[in-house]
């Protein structure tokens, strides 16, 4: 009986490393807030990728597509239910992290003879301004961080998703053109899934250019770009936008 | 025993398993309601206008005379009430959510005959309300068929027991509705131009006519008067979907 608690925490730190197993390889999401909106990109191999939660929110991230589909079930049905007991003005992302998915996700990780969720996800809403926007980084086992304005980044691994992450940061500092900041994504995703490294040795910009578009074309891979627009007169502000139409 | 599986991206079955009923049922001694009156709408050459004055009453009193009684569903869907505010505005916001929800969590937006029934299926469901005269909503709905290249704009118009039937050129509802009619068969078989032909700022402009001679005849019809910036609510629903026709520009094609 007295060691039964140190086999489950035995038991929760095999199920840890058993999950980052298993996303080791998941094509990373991208997020950033631009004063027109919020720009997500996501690149895809037949799976989607980037997701519109509710008026003004939107979710990206890896995983496998079942518990990516799970989690997107949950968070849209809570959002319309929220928004009809009581308005859509109502329905915030950090409510719906912080009171709803993230307690889910928990629970679900330490039940440890239950299969775990396989995800690693980013939700963005979009606020009046870019200060107010809210970008927050939701992890498999219910863990998150949220920040106001700025770059984020879901990846597979935590320390090349902060390396990808401060280098976005800088890159795009004063950056307003969606198109600009889908580019820099699209580096960081190639090297991303490249390994290759974000610090000195980092690759000249022609090579990050020509990696990623030979990357997608070459492997027939979706860029898939999501945009809340900060401006319009309808309720919901989300779109899809094509790569095209970027001019990427 | 299991309870029998929630039918995929509908929204109203989310709400039943939540224990949330729209639309519950209300006294049968219940006070004077309030009422909406003249919607209308018709094809005109780029797609449908709809429109509708802004005028509530109760018995013999004017509530206001700022009501939007033409409603954006979503982005390619517009519904037009007459009735009973209190039911119809429910039933928009139920049906804005019920929409939303299929095409946020399904990824496709709903069909055109899954739109229009699912306004027949909440008529039915307020059919106790209707029989007991308290909750009495005839809408009009507007919505486009993605079915076809491009994309055509519809009209449809229901009885306040549900049934649907689809309007060749145009239909009013409410208690001016009478008026709009007439005018609007006249136009259509000797106007010049008739109002399919016609375009946006002759459409608005009709529209607007339509409605003055309206409430002339009907004091529940709000009617338009200009000279206190009093207009009504007009939207268009064409092929790229949804848009608002603003009183500054009501205010201008009125005097061309």
């Amino acid at each position: 009986m007295t060691e039964e608690p140190y086999r489950w925490l035995e038991a929760v730190a095999n199920r840890r490393e058993y999950v980052r197993d298993q996303l080791r390889g998941g094509s990373p999401a991208f997020a950033a807030s631009l004063p027109e909106g919020i720009l997500l990109l996501g690149v895809g191999g037949g799976q989607t990728k980037v997701f519109e939660l509710f008026d003004r929110q939107a979710l990206a991230g890896l995983g496998h597509p079942a518990d990516i589909e799970r989690i997107r079930q949950a968070a849209i049905d809570a959002a319309h239910t929220e928004a009809f007991t009581r308005a859509p003005e109502d329905v915030s992302l950090r409510r719906l992290v912080s009171f709803g998915l993230s307690p889910q996700l928990k629970t679900n990780f330490e039940q440890i003879f239950t299969a775990p969720f396989l995800i690693e996800l980013l939700l963005a809403e979009l606020g009046t301004a870019p200060a107010n926007d809210s970008l927050i980084r939701l992890h498999f086992d219910g863990g998150f961080r949220q920040q106001h304005g700025g770059v984020m980044v879901v990846a597979s691994q935590s320390e090349t998703e902060a390396a990808a992450q401060a280098w976005l940061s800088r890159e795009t500092a004063g950056l307003t053109q969606r198109a600009a900041v889908a580019e820099l994504f699209l580096q960081a995703w190639w090297l991303l899934v490249e390994n290759k490294p974000f610090g000195e040795a980092l690759p000249p910009e022609a090579e990050r250019r020509a990696g990623w578009r030979a990357a997608v074309l070459e492997k027939d891979r979706v860029v898939e770009i999501g945009w809340l627009a900060r401006a319009g007169t309808r309720t919901a502000r989300y779109e899809a936008v094509d790569r095209a139409g970027l001019g990427l | 025993m299991n309870a029998a599986p929630r039918m995929a991206g509908d929204f109203l079955s989310l709400l039943t398993a939540q224990k949330l009923a729209p639309l519950a049922a209300p006294s049968t001694n219940a006070p004077t309601e309030t009422q909406a009156t003249t919607v209308f709408a018709f094809h005109y050459a780029d797609g449908v206008l709809m429109a509708g004055d802004r005028r509530a009453t109760a018995g013999n009193l004017i509530v206001t005379d700022r009501v939007d009684k033409v409603l954006e569903i979503d982005a390619t869907s517009l519904l037009a009430i007459a009735g009973v505010p209190a039911t119809a505005f429910e039933m928009a916001r139920v049906l804005q959510t019920s929409f939303e929800y299929y095409r946020r969590s399904q990824l496709q937006p709903l069909s055109l005959p899954a739109k229009v029934r699912a306004i027949a299926r909440l008529l039915r469901e307020n059919l106790p309300m209707t029989m007991q005269g308290v909750g009495v909503v005839v809408p009009l709905f507007a919505a486009l068929d993605q079915s076809v290249t491009p994309a055509k704009p519809q009209i449809y118009f229901y009885d306040p027991l549900g049934a649907q039937f689809q309007a060749v050129g145009h239909v009013a509802s409410g208690s001016g509705s009478g008026t709009i009619r007439s005018i609007m068969s006249f136009q259509e078989q000797y106007g010049t131009p008739p109002p399919s032909r016609m375009s946006l700022p002759e459409a608005v402009r009709f529209a607007l006519r339509l409605l003055m001679v309206a409430s002339e005849f009907d004091s529940a019809t709000g009617g338009v008067n200009p000279a206190n910036r009093s207009f009504a609510t007009i939207k268009l629903l064409g092929p790229t979907g949804v848009s608002t026709v603003g009183d500054e520009q009501q205010a201008e094609w009125l005097a061309l």
